[in-house]
């Protein structure tokens, strides 16, 4: 009986996931994110701190008003499209005992075996070869911790497509990475001086932000299908609103 | 095991039956939800729905809160404190008899 109240708790939890629009909406900032990353690339440059600087300021303020977007689009939609079809749940309100309570789970379990892994990659090689082996093993690291975080979220909202999520987003991690190992990606911005960095370095990091541009850009084409999917879905089991009956 | 099941008798009979209880669990994780939430995911029907939450609302397990949303009226449910708290202790109860 406690899995069956379990259930029941997760399903009100992953409401707001129910109709696919919130993976639409991330997956479009993911490819908008993506596509800055992309193009700024190609933009020329005086030298790569310059370009870092304004591609890191350009992000910024996509992702500030995208985000904004995004939740202003989700509440339009949702008002006129899922609260009428399977009605309408506010959320729990998140305490700061809580947050502080995620926060202490992510550096525990996420920050801190992130940092023993890195420290014990410096003493087993050097620090040039795990900077050189960055745009391999970046996108390897950052695709299995976005994995990781699906997968919680997965279990707590009770949502199995999650689980698929997870794995597509290792997957694509670990494509990426070896994609790079084997085939060299091309680095990007192409323009970029030196500068005070060393070239190989400056390569290395290129090639690392070709890694991360190409994993957000498939990551976001991953969620726009996953919601797109989750949305038909939807909207075939829940055709029209909800009328009350004479 | 005679400990367990003296601890059967002593759950809280306006929580236990199957469709409050299922009420209970969907309120419990969210801070409001409306009539029409509920009723599609208990799969109830309106009129059993309508007599189980009135039930959970005259022993205080719930509020109901009506607003709007536009023009069209709108009823919200939310978990009392007791509520709450007779949840949590069910769930408690009843971990400890299925232990």
């Amino acid at each position: 009986m406690n899995v069956q109240i379990d259930s029941a708790q997760k399903r009100a939890r992953g409401y707001w996931f129910v109709d696919g629009f919130t993976e639409m909406a991330a997956g479009g900032l993911f490819i908008l994110l993506a596509a800055i990353l992309l193009f700024s690339g190609n933009a020329p440059q005086s030298s790569f701190s310059t370009w870092f600087l304004s591609v890191a300021g350009e992000i910024a303020v996509a992702k500030l008003i995208g985000i904004l977007a995004a939740i202003l689009i989700l509440w339009w939609l949702k008002d006129h499209f899922t609260y009428p079809r399977t009605g309408f749940v506010r959320g729990k309100r998140i305490t700061v005992t809580q947050v502080l309570v995620i926060i202490r789970n992510v550096v525990l379990f996420l920050f801190l075996p992130i940092l023993a892994l890195l420290a014990v990659s410096l003493l087993i090689a050097s620090a040039h070869s795990v900077l050189d082996f960055m745009p391999e093993w970046f996108p390897i690291g950052l695709g299995l911790i976005w994995a990781v975080l699906y997968l919680l979220a997965g279990e707590w909202m009770g949502l199995q497509r999650f689980r698929l999520l997870a794995i597509a987003m290792a997957l694509t991690g670990i494509a990426v990475g070896i994609g790079q190992f084997a085939i060299g990606l091309p680095a990007f911005p192409a323009n970029a001086q030196t500068g005070i960095l060393q070239p190989l370095v400056l390569d290395s990091i290129n090639r690392a932000l070709t890694s991360l541009d190409l994993l957000i850009l498939i990551s976001g084409v991953i969620l726009m299908t996953s919601g797109l999917v989750t949305f038909l879905r939807y909207r075939k089991e829940n055709p029209t609103p909800y009328v009350e009956e004479a | 095991m005679s400990g367990s099941l003296q601890n059967l008798t002593g759950l809280d009979r306006m929580i236990h039956e199957p469709a409050r209880l299922m009420l209970m669990a969907l309120l419990s994780s969210v801070e409001t939800a409306d009539f029409l939430f509920l009723l599609k995911e208990s799969r109830l029907t309106k009129g059993n729905l309508s007599v189980q939450l009135s039930r959970l609302e005259e022993a205080g397990y719930l509020e109901m809160e009506k607003t709007f949303r536009g023009k069209i009226p709108h009823t919200e449910y939310r978990l009392t404190q007791k509520g709450k708290s007779a949840f949590n202790q069910y769930r408690k109860s009843l971990g400890s008899i299925l232990k």
